[in-house]
This record gives structure tokens, sequence and C-alpha cells, in this order.
């Protein structure tokens, strides 16, 4: 049983180490790599959730899943405030995100921000993935600590 | 009652944060040769501190008083140095320090990966936080004049 | 309508899975960055002692204990009180060296492997090595010097996972400029 402060300085130090082993100019190769570590973390976990519970009636319930049960267990709060357009794009928003609200309340360090959403965007994307929803997830953040996450679904 | 100033030294002597508040006189010196000054006579008080009491330091020195001011000092297992300077009227400052430490610090520069430990503060957050924290403290004046 | 009551079961059970489904992610891929074991190695202790130099003051705070008098205290608080709280675990101490200067963690089970299969031609692999990163960074910072390597491994048929402890020196605080 691991305890939270412990996954949050790993989180901290895969971010570096991903940044240190990549060249200067790389950030995009950096970024997906983080997402794409988030992306089995996220589809490996969902499995221990959903196992012993029944199938989700929509696309919005699964959404409402992801916002609240996941959000929770993972960030210990819920996400507060999902909007969607209902044509295949979800907007969640969270407004203390926890990997941001150590950082800063206003501007400061905005530029490195993105760095520390790729994980967890990937794992909302691994998690969807798992619940047969394939879709593209960005973050999006203009005064931290507040974060928003866009879930586009890809229907093919 | 009233709070002067604050400092946080690393064990490398590195001032990593300093603020102050109820600070009327300025000084003739560089800050950063106040902060050596300071750190030196820290280190000198520590070790005479320990030389004469060598087998009960788990608390170390803690504070010490002048005619014009009171030095508060709490220090971490890992070396971490914080010292306030109070009036002479404030009683003990050790949870108030303990405090800062455990909530302040460890929270928004430990916590943040953007936060180099060794390096001096640069976190907003963090500065707000402290400010805010000290201003609200019993021991600092409702009249702040600063 | 909305499901009631948080399907999702016990949340400090779900966060440790994440902590340990995401050191395995991390494992994997510097098992695919990397050429062989003793550089995932490597790497896995450097990470560790990063995580470590922070983890320590996280630690201090919580705990609110004073510094410890010798390596004995050191063992036992690093057993009953720095694994129970980030693992949940308490290892044994055991194995002393007739000086005093080396111990073993003696560890049953270990939150770190448990899911974890070693993939063959790996056996060179300590997969849980950021243990001993952060046990280095953590003791580092509370002025220790202290080699730390797994001595067995669960993972690799042994009967116990053993971490030990060498203490090499005391490091003292700088000394200020223009003294000795």
């Amino acid at each position: 049983m691991a305890d939270e402060a412990l996954f949050e300085f790993l989180h901290m130090e895969m971010v570096a180490h991903v940044h240190r082993s990549s060249a200067k100019d790389e950030k995009d190769q950096c970024i997906s790599t983080l997402e794409a570590l988030g992306f089995r973390v996220g589809q490996s976990l969902i499995e221990r959730f959903t196992r012993e519970c029944s199938r989700f009636k929509d696309e919005l319930d699964t959404m409402k899943f992801l916002c609240k049960d996941f959000w929770s267990s993972v960030y210990k709060k819920q996400i507060d405030n999902l909007r969607t357009n209902h044509q295949g794009v979800y907007v969640l928003q969270d407004n203390k995100f926890k990997f941001l609200v150590q950082m800063s309340t206003g501007k400061q360090y905005m530029e490195c921000a993105p760095q520390y959403l790729a994980f967890p965007c990937g794992m909302i994307r691994g998690a969807l993935s798992n619940l047969g929803v394939n879709c593209i997830v960005t973050a999006e953040v203009s005064a931290m600590p507040a974060c928003k996450f866009q879930i586009q679904i890809q229907r093919t | 009652m009233t709070i002067f100033n604050f400092y946080l030294f690393d064990r490398h002597g590195t001032c990593l944060y300093y603020a102050e508040w109820n600070r009327k006189k300025q000084l003739t010196m560089s800050k950063e040769e106040e902060f050596k000054l300071m750190y030196g006579m820290i280190f000198s008080i520590k070790s005479f501190a320990s030389r004469l009491s060598p087998t009960d330091m788990k608390e170390g020195f803690l504070n010490f008083t002048t005619s014009k001011y009171k030095l508060h000092f709490f220090e971490t297992p890992s070396g971490l140095k914080f010292i306030m300077n109070t009036d002479l009227s404030v009683g003990n400052m050790k949870d108030v320090l303990h405090q800062i430490f455990s909530s302040l610090y460890v929270e928004y520069v430990v916590k943040n990966p953007l936060c180099e430990l060794d390096q001096p503060v640069t976190s907003e957050l963090f500065k707000t936080k402290l400010d805010e924290y000290i201003r609200g403290l019993p021991q600092f004046p409702i009249k702040a004049t600063s | 309508m909305s499901r009631q009551g948080n399907r999702a079961g016990d949340p400090r059970k779900v966060n440790g899975e994440l902590f340990t489904l995401t050191y395995g992610a991390l494992v994997a891929q510097l098992i695919k960055d990397y050429e062989n074991d003793e550089q995932v190695n490597k790497q896995l202790d450097k990470m560790g002692y990063n995580m470590g130099v922070r983890l320590i003051e996280d630690y201090l705070a919580r705990a609110n204990t004073g510094r410890c008098n010798d390596f004995r205290e050191t063992a036992d608080v690093i057993a009953k009180v720095a694994f129970k709280m980030y693992l949940g675990l308490t290892p044994v101490v055991s194995n002393w060296s007739a000086a005093g200067d080396e111990f073993s963690l003696l560890l049953e089970s270990n939150p770190l492997t448990e899911f974890v299969e070693l993939p063959p031609g790996h056996s060179n692999l300590n997969y849980s090595n950021i243990m001993c990163g952060i046990l280095r960074g953590a003791l580092e910072m509370v002025q220790m010097d202290v080699d730390v390597r797994f001595v067995q491994d669960t993972l690799k048929g042994d009967n116990i996972t053993e971490i030990r402890l060498k203490f090499i020196k005391r490091l003292e605080d700088a000394v200020p400029v223009g003294e000795d």
C-alpha cells in the first residue's frame, strides 16, 4: 500500500528523467514518452477498477465515472466541471489539479505545466481505451492550478 | 510584539530564502554579506553549544536574546536552518518555525519539482504563503507598518 | 440513474496499485531505452536518489522524529516508521555485522513487485533498485553516507527480499567561509 507522496515523487522524477535523457529540442518527444507511460498505467489501472461492476450505460456514463470515481481514487478529488458539446467532445475541468497545486497560483512556471500534464492525459486515454472508447486527450492551462482536459472521441 | 525577519539556510550555508517585515533599520552591508555573517554566527553558536553540552544535543540551541532582539532557531535533521528575529516580548517560536518547514517548505518547495533544493527559493507561491502565514500570527502586530 | 458509492473501492489500495503500476511502466520503459540490466539498475538507483533527497523532508515533516543517536536507531526508524509510512509494511532488521556498521532489511512481501514477473533474459535486473536509491538519497540528507544494495530478491527465486545497508561515513555541515 504505497503512500500517495511516493507516487507524487515518482511522477516528478519520471518527468525529470525523461527530460534529462533526451536532447534539448525534443520537447514533443518527452511529452509523447510520458503520455505513452500514462496510457499503459491508465489501461491496467482501469482493469482493476471496473472488474466487478456492470457495463456503462453510455458514453456520458463512462465520462461521469471518470470524473468521479477514477479521479477521486487517483487525485483524491473529483473533477469540478464536466461539459460536452454532445458531438464527441468532453471538457473536464479540475480547479485544483494535484500536480499543479504545489507549483503556482498564477502565471509562474506556466511554460512548464505541459510536461506535468502529459502522463495524466495518457492515463485518461488509456483508461478510456480499455472501456472501448478511442479518443485524443489534450490539456490546457490558463491559470494554475486549474486545468482543462479535453477529450475528443474518435469514431471510425 | 513583532517579527523582524526570517532566514532559511541549507546545510551548505546557502541562504535559500530571506524575508523581512518590521525591519526599520537598513544595513550598510550587502544582503550576501549579511547572510554569510548570519550563517557563520549560527555555525559558531551551534558548535559552542555542542562543546558545552556534548551529550544532550537532541534539541540543540533554540534561541538567544540581546538587548534589542531575540533570535529563534530551528534545525531539521537534514540540516535546514530556520531563523527568525523578533522583538523581546515574543515567546518560544519553535512551533512556528517547525510549521514553516512542514506546511510551507515541504508543500511548496520540496513538492514543487521546479524548485531545486540547493538553490534559493524562487517560487512565488511559497513567498505568498509564508507572508500570509507570518502576518496571520499573533506575534505579528495587528497594525502592520511595513 | 447515477450509481451509488465509490465503485473504485478502497482509495488507499488504489493508490498503492497506482504507484506499483506506474513503477512497472517506468521499468519497462528503461529496459527498452538502455542496453543492459546494469545500466537500468544504475538509472533506477539514480532516480531513487533524486526521490530520496525530497522524500526525506516530507518524512521529517510528518514523522517529527529527532536526529538518531546511532546506526542501530537509524535501522529501527527506517523499518518501523519510514517503511510503515510509505509502503505500509515493516521489514525485519537483521544480520548485523560485528562492528555494527552493516545490517539487512528483510521483506517478506514487496509492493513494488506485486504484479510482476521478471522477463526472461534479465537475470541481472534489480527490479526494485529504486528503493536503494531512495534510501541512499534520504540518508545522505541526514548526514549519513550509506551503501545500499539488494542481496536477495524473491523475484529472482530467493525466499525473501533482502536489502543490505552499510554505513560508510558521517557527513559534516559546511564550514562557513573564512573558518575551519
